[in-house]
């Protein structure tokens, strides 16, 4: 699993490659750290090579929601597959996020 | 003031000018303090104002003042309005309110304090606004650097927004050209003044109609009458309060012992209107007629996975799309639920398709 950060002005792209499960999710600790500090702007998960999700992968997903909804800031989700977003339909998760195609 | 002759000050005015430019460092830290001070206890109190103004009066202001009637001030100390504040509030009543706070926070000095709203004769309309001059307690603060700070007092003017309105229009209009003005314009703005005065007084009552009829539909919403309370915004926001999804959440959390992650349901008020709620006992009554159906949908969905953790949106949102269904909305019925609750999308045909097919098999479709 590949958590690529930039960032550029007050917008962080975080670019999801591979499978967010359980042991991914726990790897990805420090990129979360990194990408709350910059809840205060606009993070786009682009999620074009996220391959699998899991709870934990959702978990994430959520903590930087909380800390966007804190600090003012926005979560964009881009460009997931089909069936991540049906993860995030039958979980009622879809419409707490900006979805971009 | 007009500035267009040089100021010309008397030995003692010059003294008092002198006095200012030494103390100005005490006034600033005033300027600094006070209205901290108040806005502590607005937060407190759940005041909210339109706006908290402050400023030191400038130097060649005090100037004119003490050119035109400086022989009338012993000392500096005499001067109340070097140091002022205004509180504008948004409604009448508050400055009653915003006034107990003052007086709790401040010595008031009673004998240069002025109700101005009381001044007016019953056929009278003009300026109105409550006038206190302060002075900070050492009990409250003492900053041993400056003692004189609760020596000075300064003012604190009270009012509404519109008649802070006023006091600018008619300051614009009468003062400022020195010229005398026409008796017209003169009644106009005295008119007017009666007009915003009526004004005032209806944005209060409104104020007081609303919460009067929040309280009622709190008491119906407690009381299980929800058939004969509107849905609208704050109806359906006590509602919620009443958390009417929590069974139907923890229904289908259950299946995989799944976390519930609560978020915020108000997104669903113009869902519920859109499929014909008008009351919150229809809401009520979605719940029991198509909760069982949502269960049916969330458990096809989620009964296969490991998924641990849902959000109570999933309930409400299996609600409308098994009422969609079940009434014969269809693919364009659940696409439209979705672009209302997610903001319109091309993958929303794509979740509407996959949703009908999985639901043509579920018994709630086929009874």
């Amino acid at each position: 699993m590949e958590f690529n950060i930039s960032t550029q002005g007050a917008v962080t792209t975080a670019k999801l490659i591979g499978r967010l499960d359980t042991p991914a999710a726990q790897e990805c600790a420090p990129a979360l750290e990194a990408l709350q500090e910059k809840a205060g702007g606009t993070i786009i998960l682009d999620c074009k090579q996220l391959t699998y999700i899991s709870s934990s992968g959702l978990r994430i997903f959520l903590t930087l929601r909380k800390a966007a909804v804190a600090k003012g800031g926005k979560v964009i989700v881009r460009s997931i597959c089909p069936d991540i977003r049906n993860v995030f339909v039958m979980t009622g998760f879809l419409n707490l996020f900006e979805m971009e195609d | 003031m007009s500035n267009s002759h040089p100021i010309q000050l008397d030995p003692h005015g010059e003294a008092i000018l002198e006095q200012y430019r030494s103390l100005l460092p005490v006034f600033k830290k005033m300027e600094e303090v006070i209205p901290d001070r108040i806005r502590g206890f607005f937060d407190e109190a759940g005041i909210v104002v339109a706006a908290l103004e402050h400023r030191v009066k400038e130097e060649n202001s005090l100037a004119g003042k003490l050119e035109l009637k400086g022989a009338k001030y012993k000392d500096l100390f005499d001067i109340t309005d070097i140091l002022g504040l205004r509180v504008i509030t948004f409604y009448i009543d508050d400055v009653d309110k915003v006034a107990s706070v003052i007086e709790r926070l401040f010595e008031i000095d009673w004998e240069n304090s002025v109700d101005k709203r009381k001044l007016h004769e019953i056929d009278s309309f003009g300026y109105l606004s409550l006038h206190y001059v302060c002075r900070i307690p050492e009990s409250s603060y003492f900053d041993p650097e400056h003692p004189e700070l609760n020596r000075i007092r300064f003012e604190v003017q009270m009012r509404t927004i519109l008649q802070h309105a006023w006091a600018n229009m008619n300051h614009d209009t009468g003062y400022k050209s020195g010229v005398e003005v026409p008796r017209e314009y003169l009644r106009n703005l005295s008119r007017l003044a009666g007009v915003l005065e009526l004004a005032d007084e209806q944005f209060s009552r409104i104020r007081t109609e609303l919460t009067d009829y929040r309280r009622r539909v709190q008491a119906l919403v407690a009381s299980g009458k929800l058939g004969e309370v509107p849905l609208d915004g704050d109806t359906f926001r006590s509602y919620l309060e009443l958390n009417p999804f929590q069974a139907l959440n923890r229904k289908i959390a259950a299946v995989n012992q799944a976390e519930i992650q609560p978020v915020s349901l108000m997104n669903f008020l113009s869902v519920f209107k859109a499929m014909g709620c008008k009351t919150l006992g229809d809401v009520s009554n979605l719940i029991r007629d198509y909760g069982e159906a949502a269960y049916q949908i969330a458990c096809y969905q989620i009964g296969l996975t490991d998924l641990d953790i849902i959000s109570s949106s999933l309930g409400p949102q299996d609600l409308c799309i098994a009422f969609i269904l079940k009434n014969g909305g269809g693919r364009a019925g659940v696409r439209m639920l979705f672009d209302a609750l997610n903001g319109p999308s091309e993958s929303n045909e794509s979740i509407a398709e996959m949703l009908v097919e999985q639901a043509s098999d579920l018994p709630f479709m086929n009874q």
